[in-house]
């Protein structure tokens, strides 16, 4: 490797990794964060079975799952301002991530949710809870345990679908190793680190998830044993 | 105390129960017996409004509701006074023994969690299963986990328990503790109508059997009469069937 090579590595190391946490991370977090929410409402729409609105949640599930996301993107950012609707490059991300994301996991809570034993519902009528007490209290932690999984694969796949938003201007991990990599023409180097810089954010969620999910047993009991 | 009149149900077109009547006074342990697909479950059910029966009138203290049309708050305040115990326990997975017992009240009843703790270690005394308050299911064995579902439903203090084949789903040597605590329960007065496959114990611990074939109630009567002086052909064959079994 020419000192150069080394040079051009480790002056961009620190800069991608920062554009990675100051841009990267806040949009993976706060584009999920909010995904979960839309996730929750649309299962719980789903799950109750609320008349009018289930059709309208089935209706965006199929809309989001039946399109890329890049074609998405694209939709709102260049293509809303012709209809007067401009927004900036990462508030537009948010909004398209958290979108998208959402329908997957919407999916993913819905069939944790449907997993949990009907007489966990019935036993909580009979000693007296009414259906959202023992929806809080009984079906959504046991629901959430099932979810934890799947959605922390969502969570990964969002952190690294998040390079996409370097199609709509917005300067994330990937763009600014595009940067350097065009004006160094170090190509293989610089695509090499960025993967790098992901796959080390990535294995810290995955970190997070033994965590989380061993956490979850804990406060379950164990292996939940079903009759 | 509890009457039920005229309740008919039916599950996808086939009507399992074509108008069944029962009363209970104070006290009183009511065994359904009979033979499978019956509908004992299903009436079970009913009462405490798993399901909803097509028609019926359930008059429980002096309070009747129409079981076809009665309102959330109805079946609520209903429910208040009755507790029920499932075949396969139906305890909450996310929850220990304790909790199990004490979720309701604090929940639903809104009493202070110390009050609740005490009511519920006392309830779990009662099953023989003080040292496992803060088990979880998967370290309770199935009879143990039916016992804390009784006590689940006795913490409460209801005035009637409906117990759904409570010992079906434990191995054999599972189902006499099982039985010991609802026997203790029969003993201390408590008023219970228990869905169940166990003849010997119907005998000896019910007051009144109800006999169900092919959704109606074929015989109702005290347990003395039930198996003394049973004139009903359908009756004797069954329970002659089951005496085979025993042998």
């Amino acid at each position: 490797m020419s000192e150069r090579l080394i040079d051009i590595l480790v002056t961009s190391f620190p800069r991608i990794l920062t554009q990675g946490l100051l841009m990267t991370i806040p949009l993976t977090v706060l584009s999920f964060a909010l995904a979960l929410v839309i996730a929750m409402a649309c299962a719980m729409v789903q799950i109750a079975d609320i008349k009018g609105l289930r059709q309208v949640v089935r209706f965006y599930i199929w809309l989001i799952r039946g399109t890329p996301l890049l074609v998405q993107l694209y939709l709102v950012y260049f293509g809303l301002p012709d209809l007067g609707i401009i927004l900036p490059a990462f508030p537009c991300a948010v909004f398209v991530f958290a979108l998208n994301e959402g329908a997957y996991c919407a999916e993913t809570m819905r069939a944790a949710i449907e997993s949990v034993p009907k007489g966990q519902l019935e036993a909580g009528y009979c000693v007296g809870m009414s259906y959202f007490q023992t929806m809080r209290r009984i079906i959504l932690p046991q629901a959430f345990r099932t979810a934890f999984p799947p959605l922390s694969n969502s969570l990964i796949s969002m952190l690294k679908d998040t390079s996409l938003a370097a199609n709509i201007t917005l300067t994330e991990m990937f763009m600014t190793a595009q940067r350097v990599a065009g004006r160094t023409y170090e190509h293989l180097a610089l695509y090499a680190e960025v993967a790098l810089i992901y796959l080390i954010f990535c294995t810290v969620i995955t970190r997070l998830q033994a965590m989380g999910e061993k956490r979850l047993k804990r406060m379950n009991g164990g292996d939940v044993i079903r009759a | 105390m509890l009457e039920l009149k005229d309740l008919h149900k039916s599950i996808g077109g086939a009507e399992i129960l074509h108008g069944v009547d029962l009363k209970l006074a104070k006290g009183d342990v009511l065994a359904v017996l009979g033979p499978s697909g019956s509908g004992k479950t299903t009436l079970l059910r009913c009462l405490n409004f798993l399901e909803r029966a097509d028609c019926g009138e359930v008059t429980l203290l002096g309070q009747t509701l129409n079981m076809a049309a009665a309102s959330r708050q109805e079946i609520a305040d209903y429910r208040r006074h009755t507790a029920f115990v499932f075949q396969n326990f139906n305890l909450f997975a996310n929850k220990t023994a304790l909790q199990n017992v004490t979720e309701g009240l604090i929940v639903a009843r809104k009493m202070p969690k110390d009050q609740a703790e005490e009511r519920g270690r006392e309830a779990l005394r009662r099953v023989g299963l003080a040292d496992k308050a803060d088990a979880y299911l998967a370290q309770l064995s199935g009879g143990q986990q039916q016992r804390v579902a009784i006590a689940r439903a006795v913490a409460a203090r209801p005035d009637v328990i409906f117990l759904d084949e409570p010992t079906s789903a434990l191995d054999p040597e599972l189902i006499s503790e099982v039985l010991d605590v609802i026997k203790q329960l029969a003993d201390d007065g408590m008023t219970m109508i228990i869905v169940t496959h166990e003849i010997r114990f119907a005998r000896h611990v019910a007051t009144h059997v109800l006999f169900m074939d092919e959704g109606k109630a074929l015989a109702h009567t005290s347990t003395n009469d039930f198996f003394e002086n049973q004139t009903s052909e359908r009756v004797r064959n069954f329970l002659g069937s089951l005496n085979r079994k025993d042998d």
